[in-house]
């Protein structure tokens, strides 16, 4: 039942999805040449896509009106929170990362994010700070000088690295 | 000839960075194939970032040693601990794992390691002797025939999905469409960019792919936090020794079975999308049918070690002989592979082998090496899996997502591919627990660009849709499509035996006889009168069985009719 709905709120993304990219798809310049032209491909995916939505859309709808039918782990989809806390916490630490990086740079950001997500998904004791702190510095700092020194990456320095460099 | 074959040498076996670089991709694709968890495509996506400063066969020749390690590494944690490494070692603990608690961890290991190494060479082989024929018949592919097998491609990448089969489809639509965005491959107009410039270069292929896999697959590693925060095989475990030659006399003694499980490993691979996950059990399956007493099976058999092994690493040879060849991906790996190729410029297809001789022998070369290595390194790496399983995965997680970020900065050095890994992150981990199989999308953000200048030259050429019908080789790959796409029902109506699932062979190998027909030449008409033949043959055998079952049945029923 579960699965179900979960299958129809998917199916009605979809179908928005389609209809979103539809109309965007009416923006593409078409310059004349002959051939395919640059909406053609997109749109037939889309239209393609939408059906099979659709058809999503009619299962989904069909299994609700049926609750008998097996609903496949359905359990593990239960408490949302508990089951994706560890998920949410990296999307969001990550997202946080990416928004500082031209601020701190992939160095110092690096280690944050990485100490701040050992320090989310392990336990929070006086020990495993101290451990943290060790593999954050030590794996961001080998990961930031193979990239830089040995591939010859420019790494983001960040603008507090960059005023400190002037 | 010679010339390329002594200059792909000298580009492997006589450069000591390749050598270096190949040897540190086979420890660290037997590292991640042994660790539960992480899967091989992960390890050669991982890979990727550092191949971006190499030569193109110095990238190749990594990506196939870790290929290569992967595929082998599995067995090492199936074995001592009966959790497989990875899917392509699932069969593999079966009778791997009971010979090793019944006091043979090193004949177990043994048997594994080199029924890996000899799978992997026949499959090498038939590599250097199937992929350059391969490749002339691929020289022969218009347009309409090369878009019919990108779509063959897709149908059966979905129709593996299993009972996910719209999901599969929905996934591979999907990727084609994200591999749309940002300025269209032929006139170069703007698509889906909403305005905003950096969305007008479009999605690279490696963040999406990073996302959608490696990212994805690390936050379902840590969702249990419980889970996480324990060391990777709490079971205790001791580096056993790998008994060599009793293990190699032993697989010789049993040749058949080798040959035939690496033949299942390749011909699996060749097929666009089939995997070793599949290859290994199929070749345990037969490996057991084929056995004089199959009651030993699950107790430690010798042969159901070796079969699964041999399998796994031959597939890897069937996967490379379709992306050298065609240019198709025989699984997500070498998509990725074919992702490294084109950030090199390089666009594998029929002509590859032609165009770029040296890299094409590399590659052969490379991968007969990394066999070799593979089994020189298993000793060490043995010893280095037992320390790397000590360690929880939460901490693994969160050093590798910091590694992906660097990496796919690496690539074009913006920071729009960050967060289009972070975009893809978040699509693909919710896809992946809404039950989507995730490999039709990547296969779809491969083969998207492709299909559609395939499609727009052919509409170049000429707007006859029907050309797609007409030209036999087209029309053979649609009605490979057709087929594929209808496997689930198929397989379906076998179970619940369905009188119709019996005469669907046929049916199949005389559609295809149809184009084969059509095509130039003496051989494949022949072949074509052969599959019409042996068509004929199981139509007429199936209806004899299904008519002596509907007499059984209804003399049954008049017995019983007659008794009450």
């Amino acid at each position: 039942m579960i699965r179900a709905r979960q299958d129809l709120c998917v199916a009605i993304f979809l179908l928005m999805f389609c209809s979103v990219m539809l109309w965007a798809s009416y923006d593409i310049r078409d310059l004349g040449y002959p051939g395919l032209k640059p909406e053609t491909w997109p749109r037939f995916l889309l239209i393609l896509l939408s059906g099979l939505s659709a058809l999503y859309l009619i299962r989904s709808l069909k299994s609700l009106k049926n609750p008998e039918a097996p609903s496949e782990d359905a359990a593990a989809h239960l408490g949302f929170w508990s089951k994706y806390k560890n998920a949410v916490w990296c999307f969001a630490l990550f997202f946080l990362f990416l928004f500082s990086l031209d601020y701190i740079g992939m160095l110092i950001g690096g280690m944050l994010f990485v100490f701040s997500q050992l320090t989310v998904l392990g336990e929070f004791t006086r020990k495993n700070i101290i451990l943290h702190s060790i593999v954050a510095i030590i794996s961001v700092g080998l990961m930031w000088l193979i990239f830089t020194y040995s591939l010859r990456v420019h790494l983001p320095a960040g603008e507090i690295f960059a005023a400190w460099q002037v | 000839m010679w010339d390329i074959i002594l200059q792909a040498s000298n580009n492997i076996l006589f450069d000591p960075n390749t050598l270096l670089l190949m040897g540190i991709g086979v420890i660290a694709g037997l590292l991640t194939g042994a660790i539960p968890g992480f899967t091989i495509a992960m390890g050669v996506v991982l890979t990727l970032p550092f191949t971006f400063g190499m030569s193109a066969t110095q990238g190749v020749a990594t990506m196939i040693g870790v290929f290569v390690g992967g595929l082998s590494g599995g067995l090492m944690s199936g074995m001592l601990t009966g959790i497989p490494g990875t899917p392509s070692s699932v069969a593999t603990t079966f009778d791997g794992f009971p010979m090793a608690r019944n006091g043979k961890p090193g004949l177990a290991l043994g048997l594994g390691v080199w029924s890996s190494f000899f799978g992997g060479i026949i499959s090498a082989i038939l590599l250097v002797a199937l992929a350059p024929q391969l490749a002339v018949l691929g020289l022969e592919f218009g347009p309409w025939d090369y878009f019919s097998l990108i779509l063959f491609s897709l149908t059966i990448t979905a129709s593996l999905s299993g009972k996910a089969l719209l999901k599969g489809m929905i996934a591979g639509i999907l990727g084609l469409f994200f591999a749309t965005a940002g300025e269209d491959p032929i006139n170069g107009m703007a698509r889906f960019d909403f305005g905003w410039d950096p969305l007008l270069q479009g999605f690279a292929f490696l963040p999406v792919l990073i996302g959608l896999f490696a990212f994805s697959q690390l936050l379902s590693d840590i969702e249990d936090s419980k889970q996480a925060r324990r060391p990777l095989l709490e079971k205790s475990m001791s580096a056993a020794r790998i008994e060599h030659r009793q293990a190699i006399k032993m697989i010789f003694a049993r040749w058949g079975n080798l040959i035939r499980s690496s033949l299942i490993g390749v011909f699996t691979g060749v097929l666009p999308a089939a995997g070793s996950s599949i290859s290994n059990i199929l070749a345990y399956d037969q490996a057991k049918k084929a056995a004089p007493d199959d009651n030993t099976f699950g107790s430690g058999d010798p042969d159901g070690i070796i079969a699964p092994e041999a399998a796994n690493n031959a597939t890897a040879g069937g996967s490379l002989i379709t992306m050298m060849a065609l240019g198709i991906p025989g699984d997500v790996v070498t998509a990725v592979m074919i992702g490294a190729l084109m950030i090199h410029d390089i666009v594998p297809g029929p002509s590859f082998i032609s165009d770029q001789p040296v890299l094409a022998y590399s590659v052969f070369i490379a991968f007969f090496l990394a066999h070799f290595m593979m089994v020189g390194t298993q000793a060490l790496t043995l010893r280095l899996f037992l320390f790397a399983t000590r360690s929880p995965m939460y901490i693994l997680a969160a050093i590798i997502l910091a590694y992906c970020s660097i990496g796919v900065f690496s690539l074009h050095n913006v920071q729009f591919d960050m967060w289009v890994m972070l975009g893809f992150g978040v699509v693909g981990y919710t896809l992946r627990k809404l039950g989507f199989p995730l490999a039709p999308m990547i296969l779809g953000v491969v083969l998207g660009q492709i299909a559609e200048l395939n499609l727009s030259r052919a509409l170049s050429i000429s707007d006859d849709m029907t050309l797609f019908l007409s030209r036999p080789w087209s029309l053979f790959f649609l009605i490979l499509a057709i087929f594929s796409f209808s496997f689930p029902w198929y397989q379906e109506a076998i179970k619940l035996k369905r009188q119709w699932a019996s005469y669907f062979i046929p049916f199949a190998m005389t559609g295809l006889a149809l184009p084969l027909f059509l095509m130039q030449g003496s051989i494949r008409p022949i072949l074509a009168v052969g599959l019409i033949f042996a068509a004929l043959f199981i139509f007429w055998k199936t209806w004899k069985k299904n008519k002596l079952e509907k007499i059984r049945s209804k003399k049954d029923k008049n017995l019983n009719e007659k008794k009450t």
